[in-house]
C-alpha cells in the first residue's frame, strides 16, 4: 500500500546562494584548510583515555552532550550508546587532551546524580568568562564566580545535569627551558655546502622537515630532527656543529685559548650568551653559557 | 604522508555549493538559517575528511553532513523551547485509511507550521526517504521512540492537513 506521506519526498533541487555569501564562506574555507593544514606548526591536539578519566552520571545525557561541546568546546567522539529502555548507557566526548565519558542515572546500579555537591571537576577552557556565561544561558547554577585568585582566572558552576565543574584557565606557565649540565651539546647546526641538497637528501632519508631560519640557507630541523638547524653555504666548515653548555663563558673561553683553541667573540642573544670557536685542531663548535633564572 | 583530502573541499566547492544550500533551503525554508547550516557543512566536512576512515569527499557526503546539522539544529531549537512549550500530544491515534492524494503545496505549509520534533521526524522520514532507523541515530533516538514520535507526528500532520483544507475551502 503505498503511504500517503511518500508525496512529501523532495529531490535535491540547486539553488544559487548569495554571491557575497558564497565568496565570504569559500574564503573561510580556504582560510581553514589552509591553516590547519601546516602541521608543522600546529599539531592537532588527539584525545586519548589517560590515568585518569571521569566518568559521570547526568540526568540528561543527550542534552549534557551538547552543553559540554558548547561550553567546553568539547569534540564528540562517537555516537552516543542507547539502552532498549530509551536511557543512554554511554556517551564520550574529547576535552582537549582528555576524553569524558558519561551515563544516565541507573539506580539499580547505585549510579545516580548527588542530590548536592558531590565531585568537582577542573577543566581548561581558552576562556573562563566566556563558558561560565554561556553554561548559565543554559541553565548551569554558579557556585563562585571566574576571578583570579592568585592560581589564574577560575569559577564553579553546577550544570543542569548535576555535575559541577571548576571553570579555569591556570596562569601561563613559566617557559619549561630545559637547563643543560655544563659539558652537555645542547644545539647541533649541520652545516653543508648546498642546504637545498642537504633538505631534499635528509627529507627523502630521513623525514626531516624543514622551517625557515633567520638566514635564506638556514633551515629549522623540525619534528623528530635533532634540536638544531641546518645551514648551507660554500664557505662553512662541513659538518656537525655542536653548541655546548658552560657554566662560565668567559672562564671557559679563557682554558680555550690556553690550549691552543680559538675563542670567538661573545655574542648575546635572546637564548644566552654564544662564542664561535675551534679547537686546537681546527674543528669548529660554540660555547654557551644559558641565562641565569 | 597522505594528501590532506580537506584539498578535494576546496575543488567541488563551486559544483557543490548550490547542491547543499538547495538542499537546506528547501528543508528549513529560511535563507539566513540555510546560509549558516551550510556554512556550517562546509566548515564541519574539513575536520570530517580528515578522520581516519573518512569516506571520500563528495556531494552526496557532503548532503549528509548537512543532513545532520540540520538535525542538531533542530535538536538545539527543542531543546530551548522545551522550557516554554506546553507538550499535548493528545492520544487520539487516527488509524483511518487516508489514502488522498496529499496537495504538496498544503502539505509543505503545514509540515513547516509543526512542533519542532514532528518537522524534524516527519523530513528525514518523509522529505528526505530515510530508514526509521537512520531517522533515529539522526536524532539520537532509540527506534522505538522515533516510531511513536512518527506516529504522533503523523496525527499532527494529518489533523492539521485537514483543518487547513477546511479553512481553505
Amino acid at each position: 500500500m503505498p503511504d500517503p506521506f511518500d508525496a512529501l519526498a523532495l529531490p535535491s533541487t540547486p539553488v544559487d546562494p548569495d554571491p557575497a555569501f558564497a565568496d565570504q564562506l569559500r574564503d573561510d574555507l580556504r582560510r581553514l584548510i589552509l591553516n590547519g593544514a601546516d602541521m608543522t606548526t600546529t599539531v592537532p591536539q588527539q584525545a586519548k583515555v589517560a590515568a585518569l578519566t571521569p566518568y559521570l552520571v547526568v540526568t540528561d545525557a543527550r542534552a549534557a552532550l551538547d552543553f559540554y561541546v558548547e561550553v567546553f568546546d568539547a569534540q564528540r567522539r562517537s555516537e552516543p550508546i542507547m539502552m532498549d529502555d530509551g536511557r543512554v548507557g554511554h556517551a564520550e566526548l574529547a576535552i582537549g587532551d582528555s576524553v569524558l565519558m558519561f551515563a544516565e542515572e541507573f539506580p539499580e546500579l547505585g549510579n545516580v546524580v548527588a542530590a548536592q555537591g558531590g565531585a568537582l571537576i577542573r577543566v581548561e577552557v581558552a576562556d573562563p568568562h566566556a563558558s561560565m556565561r554561556r553554561a548559565v544561558e543554559l541553565g548551569a547554577e554558579q557556585q563562585r564566580p571566574v576571578e583570579d585568585r592568585g592560581h589564574g582566572l577560575a569559577g564553579v558552576f553546577r550544570d543542569p545535569y548535576g555535575q559541577r565543574w571548576l571553570l579555569s584557565r591556570a596562569a601561563p606557565p613559566a617557559p619549561a627551558e630545559r637547563v643543560y649540565q655544563h659539558g652537555e651539546a645542547g644545539y647541533f647546526t649541520f652545516q653543508v655546502p648546498d642546504d637545498a641538497r642537504a633538505k631534499a637528501f635528509y627529507g627523502a632519508v630521513l623525514g626531516w622537515q624543514f622551517a625557515a631560519g633567520s638566514l635564506p640557507t638556514a633551515w629549522r630541523i623540525e619534528g623528530d630532527g635533532l634540536p638544531g638547524g641546518l645551514w648551507g653555504g660554500p664557505e662553512l666548515q662541513t659538518g656537525w656543529k655542536l653548541m655546548f653548555a658552560v657554566d662560565d663563558l668567559e672562564a671557559a673561553l679563557g682554558r680555550v685559548g690556553a690550549q691552543g683553541g680559538r675563542a670567538g667573540e661573545v655574542e648575546t642573544h635572546p637564548y644566552g650568551r654564544t662564542a664561535d670557536c675551534a679547537d686546537d685542531q681546527g674543528i669548529e663548535f660554540w660555547l654557551w653559557e644559558q641565562p641565569r633564572a | 604522508m597522505r594528501p590532506d583530502p580537506a584539498f578535494a573541499l576546496l575543488g567541488l566547492y563551486e559544483k557543490a555549493l548550490p547542491e547543499v544550500y538547495g538542499y537546506l533551503l528547501a528543508r528549513c525554508g529560511d535563507r539566513v538559517l540555510a546560509e549558516e547550516l551550510t556554512s556550517e557543512t562546509f566548515l564541519g566536512a574539513v575536520a570530517a575528511c580528515r578522520k581516519e576512515h573518512a569516506p571520500p569527499v563528495s556531494t552526496a557526503w557532503l548532503i549528509g553532513v548537512a543532513r545532520h546539522k540540520l538535525a542538531d539544529h533542530w535538536r538545539r531549537t527543542e531543546r530551548e523551547q522545551r522550557g516554554l512549550r506546553l507538550v499535548h500530544d493528545a492520544g487520539d491515534d487516527v488509524e483511518d485509511p487516508w489514502d488522498d492524494q496529499l496537495d504538496a503545496l498544503r502539505a509543505r505549509q503545514v509540515l513547516g507550521s509543526l512542533s519542532v520534533p514532528h518537522q524534524a521526524v516527519l523530513t528525514l522520514r518523509y522529505v528526505d526517504g530515510l530508514p526509521v532507523r537512520d531517522v533515529a541515530a539522526h536524532l539520537g533516538r532509540t527506534i522505538h521512540a522515533t516510531e511513536a514520535l512518527l506516529t504522533r507526528a503523523k496525527t499532527a500532520f494529518r489533523r492539521g492537513y485537514q483543518e487547513k483544507e477546511g479553512s481553505d475551502a
